[in-house]
């Protein structure tokens, strides 16, 4: 399999572009700080992407001015990753975005009104619903027919890469912008502090000491396209999406079996469909969140499929935080950018390995070998388990 | 592909009611969810902490998959509008009321895929599991998954939709939508689709668009039909959603098949029949399905659902024989 990638768009805690978020990269500047944007009670350690809703609505000249910062920042994303591409009869064009809070940073704010009796504004209710927003970025880039939302918790962003992908293997589409965007709220920094993985140091993935994760927010898209897209629309090819798959790990709604059977299951199939070894593998970029229960489940299932081969692994997330929805779809663009510029970005944070498994992650950036093949994971609640293989630009053209 | 087994729990006696298309008329108001006994499909410890949601869309999988006489589908595959509402309010009362610990499990129940992934629990299913989240073309969005998932060499598919009603959402129409009066209710439809045709096939899906941010609704019809090579009048029942036109007079669809080309076509508006939610198209399905076994000489139906004026979802289904 391959699917050309001719755009990339990304803002993140590291970045309001591209450019921004691959200098913090290299550079291994971290966007993880206290809160500055979002109105909470207590102090939490998160990645925000660093502006405002209003800041957001002027840069992107959006019509919809009271859209969700969801939207915004999907929107900031997309017409990166969109670039000067525009309608053609000619190619079949969709989109589709995941999310896992949609309108929630404006419905909490509503719902708290509405239990204070404080004349709660019902219009907001509008922007809700996942789907919404990402009508709202299609109608600002000009795309209709095919427009779609998948909402898989934290492994939403690589499903919604999947699907485009599948869609444009079976003939469906001719190209699809595919990606995710979550902003931070209440309603998340609550949840994950209620189930005890919310870390107030810096989250500290793949280290034994690691107790949770730090929550992000951001957006990214990838521009998908087949061969006739790309030949009419005179794009250049980044790298390829090679291969993919998602399976259940049915062990339990929240917490990743202790054997990694489902991350095992997405990692092998994966590798299967792309035509690749797991040998052809140059480097993992691991969900890797910082909770004791991810890391280790996910070291387990790399080491069930890799042994004694496991490739330079690294989690980004110390840079941007878990950015939920968006994760999967911010690590396929920096797993791109490794196969553009044959870089390897280091696990920030990282001291002491996992005492069960040993394992020790890529600390610093690496740029002397070409990396020609890229594992992505992202997994979410629900057993949702979903792994990308990225590799370089087949055609060389 | 084949529609191998169809269950659905909503406002009418869908459940378990082979035929229930020729006895159901439109929902009065405030009527209930007609919820079988799911302590009969759930284990207990499982439905202890489950929603309306959760519970209407184990219940009918478990229902579905027996039916169909099979064990583990290749693949499930759920679509909701509005997912699982229950969990999500009592979660944002519970932070925004209680100080301190706060208990986690309206949290984790109040993601989407929690449907996708309780279904894949109770039946222990490590294979694809994905949730679509399109408002009202989200079910429409899980077929076309299915289509894709078969054109891979899976082979059976558990696929449905579900939506709950949670009493917030009459105010909330109250604030948004004045003017009418919404029978607001909730349902959960699932279907095991195959390639292959076996003794339990009930009707095909013969084809299935999503027009998203519609422009020309009636170039839409005409482009689907003509790719399905179907002239107007050989659709034999029209199941459309427009639940702003109270009258079916006004609606697109009338507008379409019976002024534009004067095809006489029956139309029903399905809205009526299941209430008002997101993925109702789903039920509309079941209905289609129930009312060929009752009607042979039905050969072919076209769900339209305008539920939402901005988009437009089409689902063509064939009686076995077509």
């Amino acid at each position: 399999m391959a699917i050309r990638i001719t755009g990339i768009g990304i803002v993140s805690a590291i970045g309001l572009s591209v450019a921004e978020n691959l200098d913090s990269l290299v550079n291994g500047k971290s966007g993880i700080g206290p809160v500055k944007y979002l109105e909470v009670d207590r102090d939490y350690l998160v990645g925000e992407v660093k502006c405002s809703n209003e800041e957001f609505a002027d840069r992107l000249e959006v019509k919809t001015k009271s859209a969700s910062r969801t939207s915004l920042l999907g929107l900031a994303a997309a017409r990166e990753a969109w670039g000067k591409n525009r309608e053609n009869s000619q190619l079949r064009t969709g989109i589709i975005s995941a999310t896992s809070v949609g309108g929630m940073d404006k419905t909490e704010g509503f719902y708290r009104n509405y239990l204070d009796k404080n004349n709660p504004d019902y219009h907001v209710l509008k922007y809700h619903d996942s789907g919404n927003t990402t009508e709202i970025i299609a109608a600002e880039l000009g795309i209709s027919g095919y427009i779609n939302t998948l909402s898989t918790a934290c492994s939403s962003g690589a499903n919604a890469i999947m699907l485009g992908a599948r869609l444009i293997e079976q003939g469906k589409l001719d190209r699809v912008l595919v990606g995710g965007t979550d902003a931070l709220t209440n309603f998340t920094l609550n949840g994950f502090r209620s189930l005890m993985i919310y870390d107030d140091q810096w989250c500290r993935p793949f280290d034994d000491s690691r107790s949770g994760l730090n929550l992000g927010e951001g957006a990214a898209f990838l521009l998908l396209e087949n061969d006739k897209s790309s030949r009419i629309s005179g794009s250049t090819t980044i790298c390829c999406l090679s291969g993919w798959a998602n399976a259940a790990d049915a062990y339990h709604q929240t917490a990743s079996s202790p054997d990694g059977k489902g991350a095992t299951l997405s990692i092998q199939n994966a590798i299967a469909l792309s035509g690749l070894s797991a040998l052809d593998i140059s480097y993992i970029n691991a969900h890797g969140t910082g909770t004791k229960n991810n890391d280790l489940s996910e070291s387990m299932a790399m080491l069930n499929v890799f042994g004694d081969n496991l490739p330079d692994f690294s989690s980004t997330k110390p840079f941007t935080g878990h950015t939920l929805a968006a994760a999967g779809a911010i690590e396929g663009v920096f797993s791109s950018l490794a196969i553009q510029h044959g870089y390897i970005f280091p696990n920030l944070n990282y001291k002491t390995p996992i005492a069960e498994t040993g394992l020790v992650p890529c600390t610093e950036l690496q740029t002397w070998e070409p990396v020609l093949a890229v594992l992505s994971n992202s997994f979410g609640f629900g057993g949702n388990n979903s792994s990308l293989v990225f590799s370089v630009n087949k055609w060389n053209d | 592909m084949y529609i191998n087994a169809a269950s659905t729990i909503s406002h009418q006696p869908t459940f378990q009611n082979s035929g229930f298309s020729k006895h159901i008329e439109s929902l009065e108001t405030d009527t209930e969810l007609m919820s079988p006994d799911y302590k009969a499909y759930i284990e207990a410890g499982l439905l202890r902490r489950m929603s309306k949601i959760l519970r209407m869309s184990v219940a009918a999988s478990v229902d579905c998959l027996k039916q169909a006489g099979i064990e583990q589908p290749d693949a499930i595959v759920v679509g909701t509008g509005l997912g699982c509402l229950q969990d999500t309010e009592k979660f944002l009362t519970n932070f925004l009321t209680i100080e301190g610990l706060l208990p986690p499990t309206s949290f984790i129940q109040s993601t989407h895929n929690t449907i996708a992934g309780q279904i894949s629990l109770s039946i222990g299913n490590h294979g694809y599991n994905m949730t679509h989240t399109q408002n009202t073309l989200s079910f429409e969005h899980a077929l076309i998954d299915t289509f894709l998932l078969l054109g891979e060499g899976n082979n059976q598919i558990l696929t449905g939709a579900a939506d709950e009603y949670i009493p917030f959402l009459d105010e909330a129409a109250e604030h948004l939508l004045p003017a009418s009066k919404l029978n607001l209710t909730s349902g959960a439809s699932f279907f095991v689709l195959s390639n292959n045709q076996s003794e339990k096939s009930l009707a095909k899906i013969k084809d299935v668009e999503t027009i998203g941010l519609v422009g020309n609704i009636d170039a839409a019809i005409d482009t689907f039909l003509s790719k399905n090579f179907l002239n107007v009048s050989e659709v034999d029942l029209i199941l459309y959603a427009d639940f702003d036109a109270p009258s079916s007079m006004v609606s697109n669809a009338y507008q379409y098949f019976n002024e534009h080309y004067q095809a006489n076509s029956i139309l029903v508006n399905y809205v009526r029949l299941s209430g008002l939610y997101p993925t109702n198209s789903a039920f509309a399905l079941h209905y289609a399905v129930d009312k060929m076994q009752q009607h042979p000489e039905i050969k072919k139906v076209l769900i339209m659902n305008g539920l939402n004026k901005i988009n437009l979802g089409l689902t063509l289904i064939e009686s076995i024989e077509a």
